[in-house]
Order: structure tokens, then sequence, then C-alpha cells
């Protein structure tokens, strides 16, 4: 009994992942369909407001080979739930975010949700999303 | 007791409280409610709805001189109210290009916003919500870079076949010379996308084309090709964070002065951040075209001023130009609040002349005329050269906003001439256009706006720069008024 016991739980929790794994499960794709043919995009997404704040890891990341005609990137099996992009494009492929002589980004930069900060980044309140299924974000770089 | 701190604070306290109750305050806001009556000139800072479409406008005065042809392109605000909220501050309305062309005696006039992201915004959510000069804004604002709140309201040049819409603090805004729809912003070069491009171009006689744009205590400092492309863009240190609009330049010097109204904080709106130190004095910093680190920073006594004219070199190495100056930036901070309010009291004095004379020795003197005057403007041929003479908007009054003539001072005799046309005028910046074929500096013709308060109507003027005095040679009327503007552009 006590081995059953101990299993049980476990066994319900594989059963519970195995049934409901097209309910839990996203596939999100993030476009970029203006994004010019050259260097690279990188793509990073974030599974809540801290870390999308810049205090954490994205929870995934993707670079997109706009170069090589790439113009999306799909993260697969994520986690249903609220997520936000931060984008930018790298079009000189030196793998940094360039910036003008007073520190202003020169190359082009976008979140999630097509959403624009007010002085600062967008937040996360205005790049969040939800996932579930299949899920597609537009953005367009500027 | 011995003054201190505490006491004068205190002091200042009951002196403010015995000034302003809140009381007091409330019930100068109820008496605004009750006569809420609108200025005799509130119709200078009026809303337009959506762009004008090209009209004829009616010749009601003289003729068109023969040999004037060409476009007057001018940029100005002109819509400050939305529903969900307003501009506060007379800078911060969306900018709209005037386009006012004569051809063959006769003059059209156009209009056109420039499609900005920052009018996009407001009028999908249908509310003033971006800060700016003096604008507060609010939550809702969608700013990524500066160009997202980017008026291109200021001012005009022309390049090729557009126009570019200037601002202070963003990108130039290309739009088309022929029907001023806007095409976008212009990036000189792509690591200097959204550096800040002012909007006081001056123009050389060898065809370079200089500018700045200010960063705190740096600014950079731009050389364009004749054909508006990018000859260079260097960053250099400046004294102090010092308020901006305009600078100048003889046809060897950029010249950058800085007022003792300093960036304190950062802070939005703009004038939040601003301190008043006139103890400070006002810096002159002159700077070498063809080096610009070698620099001479001269001293003059704090004044407060938006417009210089353009600055020339004598045989001896010593720098004049003149400047509309005035005591403090009282206009800037509340005058300008007054105008988009429509109704109210200016505080200050209105700018007069002064001229500003740098000497070899390093000292620096300026000397105030009595004319009252803003907008100074000068014959495009003498650009960085020697001249007499600038013209500038006149008639302004303590009190009463917004100048009611145009006048044309010669520094070399001291002598003045204006014409006034009376209040039902307000008076824009003419613009000085050469004659053709001519040489002195007396032969051009000032070309420029007003709104005619008591006919509600945009009119364009010629004058003779010679016999200023006379009037007009040539008045059109549109059948419309637009709001005034703030600076413009001949293209011949």
């Amino acid at each position: 009994m006590k081995t059953f016991a101990a299993i049980t739980p476990v066994l319900a929790l594989v059963a519970a992942a195995v049934v409901s794994a097209p309910a839990f499960a996203a596939d999100l794709t993030v476009e970029f369909p203006t994004a010019a043919p050259q260097g690279q995009i990188m793509v990073a997404l974030f599974g809540s407001e801290t870390n999308y704040g810049g205090e954490g890891q994205p929870v995934r990341y993707a670079m997109v080979d706009a170069a090589g005609g790439q113009k999306s990137a799909t993260f697969e099996g994520l986690p249903d739930g609220d997520y936000a992009v931060r984008a930018f494009h790298d079009l000189n492929g030196d793998g940094k975010m360039n910036t003008n002589p007073f520190g202003m980004p020169t190359e082009p930069y976008a979140f999630s949700n097509n959403a624009v900060g007010n002085m600062g980044p967008a937040s996360w309140d205005r790049a969040r999303f939800a996932a579930a299924g299949v899920a597609v974000q537009s953005i367009d770089l500027k | 007791m011995t003054p201190s701190r505490r006491s004068f604070l205190m002091g200042a306290a009951a002196l403010s409280a015995a000034v302003a109750t809140p009381e007091m305050v409330r019930a100068a806001a109820a008496l605004d409610a009750v006569a809420a009556t609108k200025a005799d000139w509130a119709l200078a800072t009026r809303d337009i709805e959506g762009d004008i479409a090209r009209r004829t406008m009616r010749l009601i005065h003289g003729r068109a001189p023969a040999g004037l042809q060409g476009a007057l392109y001018r940029n100005g605000p002109a819509r400050f109210r939305r529903a969900g909220g307003s501009a506060t501050h007379w800078f911060d309305g969306d900018g709209m290009m005037r386009a006012f062309r004569i051809q063959d005696g006769q003059a059209t006039l156009e209009a056109r916003f420039a499609d900005t992201p920052k009018r996009r915004t407001e009028t999908e959510l249908g509310a003033v919500v971006t800060p700016g000069f003096g604008t507060k804004g609010d939550a809702r604002a969608r700013i990524g870079s500066n160009d997202d709140a980017n008026a291109a309201n200021t001012a005009v040049m022309v390049a090729g076949d557009q126009v570019w819409a200037l601002w202070e603090a963003g990108s130039p805004l290309a739009m088309s010379v022929s029907d001023l729809s806007t095409t976008g912003f212009v990036t000189l070069r792509d690591d200097l996308k959204g550096m800040p491009f002012q909007a006081h171009p001056r123009y050389a006689s060898d065809g370079s084309i200089w500018n700045v744009g200010l960063a705190g205590n740096r600014a950079v400092i731009w050389r364009l090709n004749a054909d508006r492309s990018l000859n260079d863009a260097q960053i250099v240190a400046l004294p102090r964070a010092s308020y901006m609009h305009d600078f100048t330049a003889t046809d060897r010097h950029v010249i950058l002065v800085l007022q003792p109204w300093v960036f304190e904080t950062h802070a939005m709106p703009v004038i939040s951040g601003l301190a008043w130190r006139p103890e400070m004095g006002t810096q002159v910093l002159v700077l070498d075209k063809d080096d610009l680190s070698e620099r001479r920073l001269y001293d003059l006594p704090g004044f407060f001023h938006f417009h210089l004219g353009d600055a020339w070199v004598e045989r001896d190495g010593t720098i004049r130009f003149d400047v509309a100056a005035s005591g403090d930036p009282r206009f800037a901070v509340d005058g300008a609040r007054v105008l988009v309010d429509g109704h109210g009291v200016v505080p200050g004095d209105p700018a007069k002349l002064a001229l500003i004379t740098l000497r070899p020795n390093g000292r620096a003197d300026m000397t105030y005329s009595d004319v009252v005057g803003e907008f100074p403007k000068a014959d495009p041929r003498r650009a960085g050269l020697k001249r007499s003479l600038t013209s500038h908007t006149s008639g302004e009054t303590r009190g009463r906003p917004l100048p009611t003539g145009l006048a044309v001072h010669d520094w070399d005799s001291g002598r003045s001439n204006a014409f006034e046309f009376g209040v039902h005028q307000v008076v824009e910046e003419a613009v000085f256009v050469p004659k053709p074929g001519a040489t002195a500096e007396r032969d051009a013709w000032l070309v420029g706006p007003s709104v005619n308060l008591k006919d509600g109507r945009t009119e364009l003027h010629v004058f003779d720069v010679a016999r200023i005095e006379d009037g007009p040679v040539a008045t059109w009327q549109a059948d419309m008024a637009l709001p005034v503007g703030f600076h413009g552009v001949w293209a011949g």
C-alpha cells in the first residue's frame, strides 16, 4: 500500500500530462514580415513580468537569419500562459544593439503586440499576450 | 533674530499665502469660467481639423512684383486640443506645413499636417498624451524613441523635391514639395539615426549647411553638403547643459549661445527640468568650422533668447551677431501657455534686438537697441558675411502677446523702419527674398503671412525692404485662417 500510495500521485501527474498535453502546450510563432533581408533578428521570449523587466532570463530565445531569408521563429511546447517578446534587428550582424552617439538605438527593435513604451521599453502590461495552442505574434521592427 | 534659511523660507511661505491663497485661486478660476471669453487674438492658436487643399488667394491690395516667383514654406503647430486631453503649450501642437506659392502674379495656399507617430497615436486615442516642451502628457504616451514625440512643428528646410519639417529634439521629417505628403523621418547616416537636428540650420556662402542638436552638455555639429547629404557630424562637449533653440555662424565659425536656463533635472516636459540662473551669465562658445576642437569661450551678462541673427567676422577677427533678447524665460514657461489658453496675460516684456560683439582680446559686449523685435531674418546672400540689416516682427507690447508689425533695423545707422498693421493683425516671420539680379542688401522683398483677426483670414504680404514703412506692395487673402506659424523658408 505504501508503495502504491507513493506512486499514485506520480501516475496521476503523468496521466494528466499525457492526456492534457494539447491543452497545456502552446506553439508560438513570432513573425517579422517587414524586416529587411539582412543581418539577424534577436528574439527573447519572457514568461514573467520580473524576467521581462530585466531581472531574469528569457524562457526561450532565437536568432532569425534574416540575411538568409528567414522571417520568423517558432517556440514549440510552451506551457500555456502569458508571455512577452523583446526583439531587435542586428542589421550589421555585429551581435550588438547599436546606438547613436547620444545612446539612442539605431537598429530596429520592437516588442510583442507591437507595443511601444513611454520613454523606455514597452511595459509588460503593454507587451504581454496569452499563448495557448497555436499562437502568432506579427511584429514590425522599427 | 538672526535671519536664517528657515526664517527666510517661513517668510516666503507667509508671503505666498498672502499673495495667492487657495480660495483666491479658486475664485479666479471661477471668474475665468464665467468670463471664458477668448482674447481678440485667440484665432492665432486655433485648431485645424484636417489638411487644407490648395486654394487660390485673392489679391486684396497692390500687385505682385515682377520677378517674384517661388514658394514660401512655413511650419507651425495647428492642432492643440483634443476631447480627451490637450496640449497646454504653444510649442507642442501638431506641425502643419504651409505652402504659399506665388506664380505669375497669383498666390495659392495649401497646408498639410506632418504625419508623425505622435499625431497618429493622439488621433487614435482622441487625446494629446505625448509629453513635450511644456505639455506634461500622460501614461498613455507611446514613446519608443525621441521621434515618437516629434511634433515636426517648428521650421522647414528645402531638400531637393522634399521639404524637411524640423523640430528641436529629433530627426527632420521629409514631406513632398509638390503635395506636402509625408515621406518619413530622415536619417543622414545609419549610425546617426534619431540624432537631434534642430530647427535653425545656417546656410554658408560656400554651399555648406550647418546645424546643431543637443543632449545635455553635448552637442552634435552637423555639416551638410549643398545637396543636403551629410558631410560630417561631430560631437562636442559644452561647458553647460543649457536650453538652446538656435545657434549662429559666420563663414568661419559655429557660435553656440549658452543662456543661463539650464537643465538641472531630467524631467518631462522639458521646461520642468530647467532652472533660470541669471547669475551664471550667458556663455558664448565659438568653434572653428575647419577644426571644431579649436574653441573660444566668451562671457556676457545673463539674458534669455530664442533667436539669433546670422553672424559675421570682421577683418580684425571681431565677431558680431544680433539677438532677440529678453530678461527671463517667462514667455517660454508661462506666456506660451496663455497662447494656447486663448486668453490671459503674457508675463514679462517682449524681446528687444541687441547686438553682441566678440572681440579678439576675449572680451564680449552686448548693446541693446530699444527696438522690440522677434523672428530676426537677414539677407541670405550675406549669410555668415558682413551685413547691416535685420528684418523682424514688431509691435508686441507688454501684456498683449504676438506681433502686429514688420520692421527693418539697420545696425550701421541705428535706424529702424517699421510698418504697423494694428492690433487686428497677428504678423508672422517674414523671409528675405533677394530681387533677381540685384546685389544690394536693400534690393530684396520680405514675404510673410499674417492672421487678419478682423476678417478671420490668413493673408500673405510682400514688402519692399527699402520701403517697408510704406506697407505691403501686395497682399493676398485666403478664404480661411490658419493659426500663426513659427518659421519658414523661401524656395525661388
